[in-house]
């Protein structure tokens, strides 16, 4: 019977060379990066009706049956800012500085983004395989899986901005003109964000044990992101390494910004404790971060894109 | 390339290779399958078959124009859904040219969106999204759905408390209102109770005669031949036969009865040459069908032969409804040279395809040869449940007048 059946595939696959139909159609269908890249923007737009509801529904189902509601988005940030306390407590006992009210309010700032980080992150990456169901039977483009997920961790993130957003003022921040960075620096969040939520769900649904790797690094990323601390407490090396991690700039630039009304069109020198100075916040950041996040919007989305037509037949 | 003028659809030699068994999905397994695919890769990898790969689709090819519905029948595993799959770009073809043009409308496992958690109507914006409809739209068919669903007041309840049937109807009731320029459908003719199939069907009918083109796969196959104007018979992913519904659906429904024709058919002194049906299609149920069997008889029948054999065999179920033979009948054996008999059979069974089949039986050994096939289409009279049409005629009186005359 085996045997049977490889002889006629042999003569199959014989008949095939010998047609004179079309080339391989995957040879012909190949485009340019940038046409894949038009072709997923176009895709999307085509479908933002369901990448709303995709969002919608992500949304209410977090909060449906749940009894706190949306106090979870607002509870998740809370618990990094206290443990974040904690340590800057223990470290101020070693080290005789004092936790005052802008320390708190900077944390409170770095703690929601990387909560919005390791959400995204954590649901988005496992987005295209419980979906399975309609990878498999219905087509849509796949990319509105991750981003509704990052967009409906989005709004979980906006409703704790404005918790923070009433807290900001009894910790030392003020209303300046800076705060025209927010946005800036929030935009350049979310498209990183999105671009490591678009590779990893990616990666997943090929290889599943993406998203432990991805679990273990989410919980000790935390100390490669200067979220209870400040670059500068690691020393000159340690803070520029710190500073490499596209997350810290971001960060950082936010704490900069919100909590002491910095222009990020101008350095931020301080002082490190053996008294020499360290660059905390240079206007190359924002072209470094940038940079990044374009990056790795168009390797993820143009491989994403490619992978695509395989997903049905790997999940 | 040559594209379809507007809507519609366009498979061209498509083949399709799938991998039985488990693919690498960890990484521990990726570097060796990487480093051996790195050894082996050449020019004919879409062309050659691995270990563990098979075809699914073999050279498929099919067009739909507007105005026409193409019907996909076969058994089990013989690619059909593969098909809608690579139309709908679910799967890309390993070679080949799958194309559809206009707005498609997939009604294929119409409630895989909807998420357990959401009430009915939560969800219609969901699944109506993902078939690809705009938020307007449904929220102007919204009533015409949840009207057509019969859901009634549970569309504020959560899907998972709904009875499957309910989730069925909904998710049909929302595929049924698209409003697409092509049309897929995937076995979603047998949704819901009974009154419920006959308002999905008559809406889907509906769709259909709207002129645009529509690909069908259903084991129901009294469905096809009623809703499709052709018909392709997939088996282990190749096209066995293309042509009207009726023929395509013998063929497969007949085929194991078929596969002994050729061998002995010349060795055998009477052959028949030819089986027509007479009638109008379809015959109405009890009514009677009208055939002519013609043949030749050659020198050496010696009486031993009987071509008067008819068998009738559902066309959906493929089972044996009636058979006889002539020498049951007392018909006699041809003489040396043509024949030609009239035939007519009361079709007392219900609406449906019907496989008339003839063939040749040697009187002593009780050899049968199958010649021809002919297929009927038995449509409604008198609606009646049940496997025979036994034509009741009533004579009412009330009050002693007679009320209705006997039929």
């Amino acid at each position: 019977m085996l045997t049977g059946y490889d002889v006629t595939s042999t003569r199959l696959a014989d008949q095939i060379d010998a047609q004179s139909s079309p080339p391989d159609a995957a040879g012909a269908a190949r485009t340019s990066i940038w046409g894949d890249l038009v072709e997923v923007m176009q895709d999307v737009v085509g479908a933002r009706d369901l990448v709303y509801q995709l969002t919608l529904r992500d949304i209410r189902i977090k909060y449906k049956q749940a009894v706190m509601g949306f106090a979870w988005a607002v509870l998740m940030p809370v618990l990094v800012v206290m443990a974040g306390i904690l340590i800057r407590f223990i470290m101020a006992r070693a080290s005789g500085e004092a936790v005052g009210g802008p320390v708190i309010g900077g944390m409170a700032v770095k703690a929601l983004c990387w909560s919005f980080f390791v959400g995204a992150i954590g649901l988005a990456t496992t987005s295209l395989i419980t979906n399975m169901a309609l990878l498999t039977k219905i087509y849509f483009p796949r990319e509105v899986l991750p981003l509704s997920t990052t967009l409906a961790q989005t709004v979980d993130t906006l409703i704790g901005a404005v918790a923070v957003a009433c807290l900001l003022p009894f910790v030392g921040a003020q209303w300046t003109l800076q705060l025209i960075w927010v946005p800036v620096l929030f935009i350049l969040l979310f498209g990183f964000t999105l671009a490591v939520a678009v590779f990893l769900s990616c990666a997943n649904l090929f290889f599943r044990d993406v998203k432990y790797i991805v679990q273990v690094l989410l919980t000790f990323g935390i100390f490669a992101t200067p979220v209870l601390f400040e670059p500068q407490m690691l020393g000159r090396t340690g803070g520029r390494l710190l500073m490499l991690n596209p997350l810290s700039p971001i960060m950082e630039g936010l704490r900069l910004t919100i909590m002491q009304g910095r222009n990020l069109f101008a350095p931020v020198v301080v002082t490190l404790r053996d008294g020499a100075p360290f660059v905390a916040w240079s206007p190359w950041y924002l072209g470094y971060v940038a940079l990044w996040t374009t990056i790795g919007l168009v390797v993820s989305v143009v491989v994403f894109r490619r992978a695509a037509f395989a997903f049905a037949e790997y999940i | 390339m040559p594209l379809v003028s507007a809507a519609g659809i366009r498979f061209e030699q498509v083949w399709k290779k799938f991998r039985s068994g488990q693919v690498h999905d960890s990484l521990r397994d990726l570097i060796p399958s990487l480093l051996r695919r790195a050894g082996t890769r050449s020019a004919r990898e879409h062309h050659s078959l691995e270990k563990r790969e098979f075809w699914a689709l073999q050279d498929v090819s099919f067009h739909v124009a507007p105005g026409e519905a193409l019907g996909i029948i076969g058994p089990n595993g013989a690619g059909k859904s593969t098909v809608l799959k690579v139309l709908n770009r679910i799967l890309r073809p390993t070679h080949g040219i799958a194309e559809m043009r206009g707005r498609v409308g997939a009604l294929i496992e119409i409630s895989a969106g909807f998420h357990q958690d959401l009430t009915g109507g939560e969800n219609i914006f969901l699944q109506g999204a993902i078939m690809g409809m705009k938020k307007r739209e449904i929220e102007q068919k919204f009533d015409q759905i949840v009207e057509f669903s019969g859901v009634g007041e549970f569309i504020t309840t959560p899907v998972k408390r709904y009875s499957s049937g309910m989730n069925a109807r909904l998710g049909f009731a929302i595929a049924a209102h698209l409003d697409p320029e092509v049309l897929i459908i995937d076995e979603v003719l047998s949704v819901g109770d009974l009154s419920f199939q006959e308002r999905a069907f008559a809406r889907i009918s509906e769709m259909v005669r709207s002129g645009i083109p529509v690909v069908l796969v259903s084991h129901q196959l009294d469905r096809v031949a009623t809703l499709c104007t052709k018909a392709i018979f997939l088996e282990q992913g190749k096209v066995r036969m293309a042509g009207s519904p009726e023929s395509c659906i013998a063929e497969y429904v007949l085929k194991p009865a078929r596969t002994t024709e050729a061998e002995s058919r010349a060795s055998y002194p009477v052959r028949i040459h030819a089986l027509h049906v007479q009638s109008e299609s379809p015959i109405g149920s009890g009514n009677f069908v009208q055939l002519v069997l013609s043949g030749e008889a050659d020198e050496g029948a010696n009486g031993r032969f009987d071509p008067y054999n008819i068998s009738v065999r559902s066309a959906q179920t493929g089972k044996l409804v009636f058979r006889v033979q002539g020498t049951s009948l007392g018909l006699g054996f041809p003489a040396v040279g043509p024949f030609t008999a009239h035939i007519e059979l009361q079709m007392n069974v219900p609406a449906g395809i019907y496989a008339i089949e003839s063939g040749v039986r040697e009187r002593y050994n009780g050899q049968f040869n199958h010649g021809p096939v002919a297929y009927v289409q038995v449509a409604d009279g008198v609606r009646f449940e049940g496997n025979v049409q036994m034509n009741p005629r009533f004579r009412v009186t009330h009050n002693a007048d007679l009320v209705t005359q006997p039929l």
